[in-house]
């Protein structure tokens, strides 16, 4: 695997271009109050809405184009830190390297008539925590990606899931945190389809996997842990599966075996519906949604005679909270720090108890988005609190893990997909509705929890 | 009586505990001297006291088997897939509903090649609401795969619920097996019964024999059951072979059933016909054919009759599934007109299955052999002596040349 | 006979940056480089460097060994391909040697481009190519005290800096009618001029030199129309050409280099070619150019390693733009862009004499054609951005006239984002 590197993010819609990043730098690098000398640079412009902030600061490429231009090799990446280091050296103040970069990240420095750009304060850099608006982030997720990219990759590459869909990304980080000692369920849905236990023979997966009934999942791998651990050996019980089989036709072998506290993690992959085999309704579902059994139909006069799904969507994880699991927690592959959190804590969960684990995770093809916008979506449901981000332990009861205290309108959420978008303004009310009442029902065991 | 004692019984029959017990509680003996290591359980009539016998033993510490209390039979028989995969030797008990919500990890089952172990205690059903005995159930599902195994005794229940393992985990079968123990009569009939001894029990079985051929078990990582199949590739071919291996092995069955029982009938001193008995039949006209514990009364019937002049003798099926064809037809023919005893309906033929069945194998036979259908016995009705007076009348009636009904002779009907 | 996937024949940028693209997709392929230079990597446009003394001559290697042991390169400086058997799949090498190759960059560079002056054979001349030539010239030039420049191209003036700085009397020679024509414009090219004469060097633009010879240990040169200069040292600096005798029997086209299509593959299956040697599409028009620039250099040789390692993330080849920088006496030129200014096309000029600053835009239906600056400050790298995306700036020409810096800065971060 190649290494990622932390970086620094900028959200121009927090900025206010207040400097106080700039002053920053130019104090800590040069000593000077000169903002022009800092090696990031804000700026700002007028919009019809008003200034909008910009950014000029090297973005420590991956593929650098300033390091292939130098003539003198006084530009290099950094292996480990991932920063491009100058060495004024070499450096023959060509300015090449100007001609290389795209974003302006680096540039001839007045004062001194060399070049000079950001090194990222060796690890700490000063301009973040300067900036009091949250505008500046130094984003550290590269080290999950260097820790986990160690790990190996326990399926094979080229799983055929639709383009788009994040499952892939799951179902890999899953395995590989997990480990080889692992039995594998991923019962009828997506993730077979995906290729996990194969077809006529092959295989996309190196620890042992099956295909369960979409009924049985987990009573198969309560009698697999079961055996394991009468002879004493130390496995991983592990389903993949979908919220169809989870909170329908199979939901009375998961509330079994929850309820008999077996010894597995089971991670339910929630796209909300059957979307594998035709994108048909199941009971996590949400209300409104269209699906190809809950239709928008039309009659000959235009009118819409059925409007998506009638009924709420059933709350599997509050459901499953109520079987005293020894973990519950809802995740979603926006907030991938969390959802890694959680699976850590589940897995160590798996080892005495019943973990369970929920993923929201939308669905480019059923949910009738644009490939590229997986993340956002996901990220917009956790916005609106559509989907809440929390986790339960018999010990510490129900709390949120990324609390949203102000949430957007719900109708920031439902206008991203096509399946809402026949809905009409008092079905976004009921939604909204229940967005609040699912809220309030949390909250209220988080109280509970926080009281106890 | 049908259990035949040696002249010298061995020294394994003589360490041997005599006790008296019903056909759930010696099936439940039979299963802990089988030394299972998981079992798992979901109770219902008529088969409840069996898998409460089992709680006991294991809480008890008379058995070490791990006992999983499912929420269904579903469930049930799911968990005990699981532990096969793992390498576990399993065992259930069902019947009648339990059965039917089973149903999808039953047919699977024996796709997987997995050598489960599970008594059906026979139940009529589901509707008319019955929680007595008749040999729906097991008929119902006899296309599935499973070797399946009607018992007449509590003695041959015991012993065959340990010889079902036997069979199951053959390395030529790999197959489930079901012991068809007839709900009431045999579930909570009490006779004596002799009690194998452990280590006796234990050098018979031997090595437990799971999963060499099919395992969830990450030191020798496999995809179990990937979609196969489909008009293209290797699918039809692939899944060709997986079927015609089942076949197969459900063939091989009906040799090491008859191996096994032989094997037993040495170390223990009793023996069972293993696939077909016949009674008094060497010597007969014609027959009467019988399946599970009816037949203790047809016996009787049959001596009653003899008594009184007519040449008529008996066939019993021990072995339903695989359908014993070729010794089936070898008692065949011996007679020259059968009457077929069923304990169930074939609602498509309008006869008893086993009836149905047997048409086929007087196909192979080669000779017009009339026969008839006889239904009785169902949801719990007695099938006493008066009644198989009744069959081996009507039988003897074909004989003498008389018409073949195409309906069949519902024994029960004016009861 | 050796036999390898993929033959590099060069050692700069086009051949380093081939082989990167090569490893990102394949990582197995066998790899060879073949170079005549002896050593290590280097980059020509850092000799000038090395005859100030600024970089030493052990320390401006692009690479070090390992690079090669890492991507798993065979790397075989000082051997020159002498033949390509393009029928064979065969490199013969000045050693004896040969290779035969699956596919072949030929990324071998340019030479300098001797003018045919009567008397040059005569006479000891520097030239600056190599590592060698640098090493050669710096020890000269510590003895000079009457240099002779030929040539005011950017390796010319460079050198003539040097000279200037090491205490050398330098006279400068050019043809053309202004200093670094092709690469800045008037305006620039006479405050260049005008810092060269302010350090004391002579300048003679529309200067052509007729004859050579030797005399007493210097050597006097005759210029057309009587005048003579006498030097110590002559630096021929009038420009660069591949050299391409190597080719010859082997089928592949040349120009005035190797030809090239978009993807760098020359007329012959299994030929490619990048960097100095090849003769591409220019970014302004169809008609194949010579766009000997380093950065050029880079994208080429990328191009053509991905091509031959069959990478489906293979973008064609946009046509190259001319970019330059120039440092000189602490002050800095740089030029993005065509200095053409076509029919409808608009130019503008700000030009503060006082403060040297000197700003012009070529700019054609709101779009960009070219930016020249003297010690004025815009980011480079995003102007040729602005160039090359054809981004329109109908809206914000005005602004990005008067503050190139911050505007350019502006439009890149929005199109980023």
């Amino acid at each position: 695997m190649g290494r990622s590197f932390n970086t620094i993010a900028f959200d121009p819609s927090k900025c206010d271009g207040c400097g106080d990043c700039m002053r920053a730098c130019a104090s800590v690098k040069y000593d000077s109050e000169d903002t022009s000398r800092s090696l990031i640079q804000i700026l700002g412009r007028e919009t019809d809405k008003g200034s909008a902030f910009e950014l000029a600061l090297c973005r420590q490429c991956g593929d650098p184009k300033c390091t292939t231009v130098c003539p003198a090799g006084a530009l290099t990446k950094n292996g480990e830190s991932g920063v491009i280091e100058w060495d004024g050296s070499k450096c023959v103040d060509c300015l090449l390297c100007t001609i290389g970069c795209s974003y302006a990240g680096i540039a001839l420095d007045e004062t001194t008539g060399r070049v000079s750009k950001c090194d990222t304060c060796a690890g700490n850099p000063a301009c973040v925590p300067a900036c009091p608006h949250g505008a500046l982030r130094y984003v550290t997720t590269s080290n999950i990606y260097n820790e986990v990219g160690d790990w190996e990759d326990l399926f094979a590459p080229g799983l055929a899931g639709c383009q788009g869909c994040n499952t892939e990304l799951l179902m890999r980080h899953t395995l590989r945190r997990v480990g080889p000692d692992t039995v594998l369920a991923t019962p009828p849905g997506c993730v077979p389809g995906m290729g996990s236990v194969g077809f006529n023979g092959t295989t996309g997966t190196k620890v042992p996997v099956f295909h369960p009934l979409l009924t049985n999942t987990a009573a198969m791998l309560a009698g697999i842990k079961r055996q394991y651990k009468r002879v004493g050996r130390e496995i991983t019980a592990l389903a993949i599966a979908g919220d169809g089989g989870a909170s329908d036709v199979g939901f009375q072998s998961l509330s079994g075996a929850a309820e008999r506290g077996e010894q597995m993690l089971f991670m339910v992959v929630d796209n909300e519906g059957y979307m594998n085999t035709g994108m048909q309704r199941s009971s996590c579902t949400p209300y409104g949604a269209w699906t190809s059994t809950t239709p928008v139909g039309k009659s000959s006069d235009g009118s819409h005679l059925s409007q998506g799904k009638t009924q709420d969507a059933k709350n599997l994880p509050l459901i499953m909270v109520n079987h005293r699991c020894a973990y519950v927690a809802t995740a979603s592959t926006a907030y991938m720090e969390d959802l890694y959190e959680k699976l850590d804590k589940a897995i160590q969960a798996s080892k005495t108890g019943f973990a369970y684990l929920h993923v929201y995770s939308p669905c480019t093809t059923g949910w009738r988005f644009p490939t590229d916008q997986n993340m956002e979506v996901a990220r917009k449901a956790v916005e609106t609190n559509f989907v809440m981000l929390w986790e339960y332990t018999p010990d510490t009861g129900v709390h949120f893990t990324r609390p949203v205290d102000k949430p957007l309108p719900v109708t920031d959420y439902l206008k991203a997909m096509g399946r809402f978008r026949h809905l009409s303004p008092e079905q976004i009310e009921h939604i909204q509705k229940k967005v609040e009442e699912n809220r309030r029902i949390v909250e209220r065991l988080a109280e509970n929890a926080h009281a106890a | 009586m049908t259990t035949a004692t040696l002249e010298t019984p061995r020294e394994a029959a003589a360490k041997q505990k005599v006790i008296l017990c019903e056909g759930n509680e010696a099936a439940a003996l039979a299963v802990a001297l089988a030394r299972p290591d998981m079992v798992a359980v979901y109770p219902i009539t008529p088969q409840s006291s069996l898998v409460e016998h089992v709680a006991k033993l294991i809480a008890d510490g008379k058995m070490d088997a791990d006992i999983v209390d499912a929420e269904g039979e579903h469930s049930v028989l799911s968990v005990l897939q699981g532990g096969a995969l793992a390498g576990a030797r399993t065992y259930t008990a069902t019947c009648g509903p339990g059965l039917a919500f089973m149903f999808e990890p039953y047919f699977r089952t024996s796709g997987m090649r997995l050598p489960i172990v599970m008594t059906i205690v026979t139940r009529d059903g589901i509707t008319p609401q019955s929680v007595w005995g008749g040999h729906q159930d097991a008929m119902t599902v006899r296309e599935v795969g499973w070797v399946q195994m009607y018992c007449e005794t509590v003695q041959e229940v015991l012993d065959t619920t340990i010889m079902a393992f036997k069979v199951a985990e053959h390395h030529d079968v790999m197959l489930p097996v079901n012991i068809c123990l007839d709900g009431n009569y045999l579930s909570y009939g009490a006779s004596r019964v002799e009690l194998p001894d452990q280590a006796e029990v234990d050098a018979f079985l031997g090595d437990k024999f799971v999963n060499w051929h099919v395992a969830l078990d990450p030191q020798r990582p496999m995809a179990v059951d990937p979609l196969t199949g489909g008009s293209g590739g290797k699918g039809p071919s692939t899944f060709v072979r997986y079927r015609k291996g089942q076949c197969k092995g459900m063939q091989n069955a009906l040799r090491v059933i008859e191996e096994v029982h032989e094997e037993w009938a040495q170390r223990f001193g009793r023996s069972f016909a293993p696939l077909v008995e016949e009674y008094r039949l060497d010597d007969a006209e014609f027959a009467i054919m019988t399946l599970g514990s009816m037949t203790g009364a047809a016996k009787d019937a049959i001596d009653e009759a003899r008594e009184a002049g007519k040449k008529v003798g008996l066939i019993k099926i021990k072995t339903f599934s695989p359908f014993p064809v070729e010794a089936l037809v070898r008692s065949l023919a011996k007679v020259r007109a059968l009457g077929v005893v069923d304990r169930s309906v074939g609602f498509r033929w309008n006869c008893g299955p086993m009836f149905q069945e047997t048409l086929g194998a007087l196909y192979r036979l080669g000779r017009h052999v009339p026969a008839m259908s006889f239904i009785g016995g169902l949801a719990g009705a007695d099938l006493t002596i008066p009644h198989f007076h009744r069959v081996i009348d009507a039988t003897e009636a074909l004989l003498q040349g008389g018409p073949v009904p195409t309906e069949p002779v519902w024994l029960n009907e004016r009861d | 006979m050796e036999q390898t996937q993929y033959l590099i024949v060069g050692s700069s940028h086009a051949a380093l940056e081939a082989i990167t693209a090569i490893r990102m997709h394949d990582g197995e392929g066998s790899i060879t480089l073949v170079t005549r230079d002896p050593h290590l990597p280097y980059s020509p446009t850092v000799l000038p460097y090395v005859v100030s003394g600024r970089s030493a001559p052990d320390n401006i290697a692009l690479r070090d060994a390992a690079f090669f042991e890492q991507n798993r390169v065979g790397y075989r400086p000082g051997v020159a391909v002498t033949r390509l058997d393009t029928t064979r799949k065969v490199a013969e090498l000045a050693d004896g040697s040969a290779i035969g190759y699956a596919k072949v960059v030929l990324a071998t560079g340019a030479s300098p481009a001797i003018p045919p002056i009567p008397g040059l054979d005569q006479v000891s001349y520097h030239v600056l190519r190599t590592l060698d030539d640098a090493t050669r010239l710096r020890e000269a030039m510590q003895r000079s005290r009457q240099a002779v420049v030929l040539g005011a191209g950017l390796v010319g003036m460079h050198a003539a800096e040097n000279l200037v700085k090491a205490g050398a009397n330098v006279t400068i020679v050019e043809m053309g009618p202004h200093l670094t024509s092709g690469y800045f414009d008037q305006t620039a090219a006479g405050l260049i001029e005008q810092a060269f004469v302010e350090n004391g060097a002579k300048i003679r633009t529309r200067s052509r030199v007729v004859g050579l010879a030797p005399e007493g240990g210097e050597i006097v040169v005759a210029l057309e129309g009587g005048d003579t200069l006498r030097a110590d040292l002559l630096l021929v600096a009038t420009g660069v050409r591949p050299e391409l005798d190597y080719l010859d029997g082997s089928g592949v086209a040349t120009d005035r280099g190797i030809l090239v299509d978009d993807t760098m593959r020359t007329n012959v299956e299994g030929v490619w070619a990048a960097g100095d040697c090849a003769q591409a599409r220019s970014f302004y028009g169809d008609e194949p150019v010579m766009n000997a620039i380093l950065p050029d250099a880079t994208v080429q040789g990328r191009i053509a390693g991905m091509a031959m390692a069959g990478d489906p993330g293979l973008k064609p080849y946009a046509g190259g733009v001319p970019l330059n920088t120039y440092h000189f006496f602490g002050r800095h030129a740089i030029s993005v862009g065509s200095s053409a200014v076509p029919e409808g096309a608009q130019e503008r000029v700000r030009f503060d004499p006082a403060s040297g600053r000197h700003l012009k835009l070529i700019m054609k239906d709101g779009r960009l054609l070219g930016i020249y600056g003297v010690n004025e400050f815009f980011d480079a790298g995003v102007m040729a951005q602005l160039i090359q995306r054809r981004t329109d700036l109908s809206a914000v020409q005005d602004r990005l006239f008067e503050q190139p810096l911050t505007v350019g800065r502006e439009l890149m971060s929005q199109i980023w984002r």
